[in-house]
């Protein structure tokens, strides 16, 4: 009872450092799943309709190396050619996002099948009408879904923008490793798992008015 | 189907070998094998490293160094597990948020004292007397901006205070007595920015001029190979932090070769000084 006690003290105390961090890495996190969903969604569509397959393997492999890269190595190499704070790390992030919501992208599009497209365009249909009435729709969980683990995992990893001076909540999780305060720890770790959530069912509820239109 | 189930239960039995030798170790010599833990500064790595060659050189005893540990926490929750049997740490750890009723001080004997009471009760471990070096934190910035501007202390930096941004270790913002919110008090006046990071990304950021100034240790080696100058902190702002080793109390109360070692090590340092 006196440990919960003592953490509505910690609280009581700093909650308006806490709200900052939270603020910040909410900032940056939301930055990234933006961008990337507006760069990457289209690059994926755009992806299945090129007939070419060495384009779409360098693509792929593009977005592959990039995901294997130790994410605390990329933020190291992103300092020198973009400095330190919040850009380089929403382009290290940006960077991870890509391959998850490439692949979803890409395999909900492909997963529409060829006569659903072949009657649309029976119909008369263009081809930007068939993209939006009939392809995206249909392909539209795999591309959700490739958004919410996409999320999830964004606003994981911004923790470790508190490295490279973008704060976050992961400052909150350093200085109590570093300061021995288990409470930082708890708290910065809490909240991103809040935020991830919140975001999954915000997301969820976004799928689902999109998917009875 | 037989073929996998057998492949199974080889690999099976191999995984319970392999964790069933990861027991009590024996050393070549007959003795036992201790563990040491360093934190990631090269100079805890160098007292581990004296120390474990002293130990495998004068008696039977292997030691084992476990490095590059986060922060001092880790290896105080070592002790706990009964992980570490040595570590090199400071007395200023003693102010880390680890005991309420600790009395905030500047002075290196108070601070040695205190680290050895109450690390040594807390931990059930002998905190030895000082190395005879202090690792401290404190603040430093680029040589040819301070020859420029002729500053060499922290009173005078704060002239340029509002115009510098400050990389430090994430903790340090959130420091209570000798962090960013005390110094604030002390000297009494704040950084344009102050961005928490990791300390080896702090020195990329000011060699290529992200940062000003820079929160650092006083005796790492990178303050050389990045020409930086460690300003003068004239109101003893900044608590001791001198370099002790440390052993587990039954480690020393059951092996008396291992305390002579100790002994032999202070000793020689204390020659040297």
């Amino acid at each position: 009872m006196t440990l919960f006690q003592e953490y509505i003290t910690y609280w009581s105390e700093d909650y308006s450092s806490i709200l900052s961090y939270m603020y910040e890495h909410m900032i940056i996190a939301f930055t990234v799943i933006a961008l990337s969903v507006l760069f990457t969604v289209p690059l994926a569509v755009f992806m299945t309709k090129v007939k070419n397959e060495p384009v779409k393997t360098v693509i792929f492999n593009i977005a592959n190396v990039f995901q294997t890269i130790p994410t605390i190595a990329l933020l190291a190499i992103v300092i020198p050619l973009l400095g330190i704070g919040f850009v380089p790390a929403v382009v290290a992030l940006f960077l991870y996002s890509l391959l998850p919501l490439l692949r979803n992208t890409y395999a909900g599009m492909n997963s529409v099948d060829p006569e659903i497209i072949e009657a649309a365009k029976g119909m008369g249909f263009g081809t930007f009408q068939r993209l939006f009435k009939v392809e995206l729709p249909v392909a539209l969980p795999y591309v959700m879904s490739g958004i919410r683990v996409t999320s999830v995992y964004i606003i994981s990893w911004t923790t470790l923008a508190a490295l490279i001076g973008a704060g976050g909540l992961g400052d909150l999780v350093l200085a109590g490793i570093g300061y021995n305060d288990t409470f930082m720890i708890f708290t910065g770790t809490f909240l991103a798992i809040i935020i991830a959530v919140l975001l999954d069912i915000v997301l969820g509820k976004i799928e689902k008015v999109f998917a009875y239109s | 189907m037989m073929t996998f189930r057998k492949l199974f239960l080889v690999g099976f039995v191999l995984l319970l070998t392999i964790v069933a030798g990861c027991g009590d170790k024996t050393s070549a010599d007959g003795g036992q094998v201790f563990t040491a833990g360093s934190a990631k500064n090269t100079d805890s790595k160098i007292n581990v490293r004296l120390l474990k060659l002293l130990v495998e050189d004068r008696t039977d005893h292997e030691v084992d160094i476990v490095e590059d540990l986060p922060a001092s926490p880790q290896i105080f929750a070592g002790f706990e597990r009964d992980e570490f049997d040595f570590a090199s740490l400071f007395s200023g750890e003693v102010y880390n948020n680890y005991f309420d009723d600790v009395e905030y001080s500047t002075d290196p004997d108070k601070t040695l004292k205190q680290a050895q009471k109450f690390f040594g009760e807390e931990y059930d471990i002998k905190w030895y007397d000082p190395l005879g070096y202090v690792n401290n934190y404190s603040i430093a910035a680029k040589r040819k901006f301070l020859q420029k501007n002729d500053v060499n202390t922290l009173v005078e930096l704060g002239e340029y205070a509002d115009s510098l941004t400050l990389g430090t270790d994430n903790a340090w913002i959130e420091r209570d007595n000798d962090g960013y919110k005390g110094f604030k008090k002390t000297y009494g006046y704040e950084f344009d920015d102050a961005r928490g990071m990791d300390v080896a990304l702090m020195y990329e950021g000011i060699d290529n001029g992200e940062l000003d100034v820079v929160t650092v240790y006083t005796v790492d080696p990178q303050l050389k190979e990045y020409d930086l100058k460690v300003l003068e902190d004239t109101k003893n702002f900044f608590p001791p932090y001198e370099a002790s080793l440390v052993a587990a109390n039954d480690v020393i109360n059951e092996y008396d070769e291992i305390g002579d070692v100790f002994s032999h090590l202070l000793m020689w340092l204390a020659q040297k000084k």
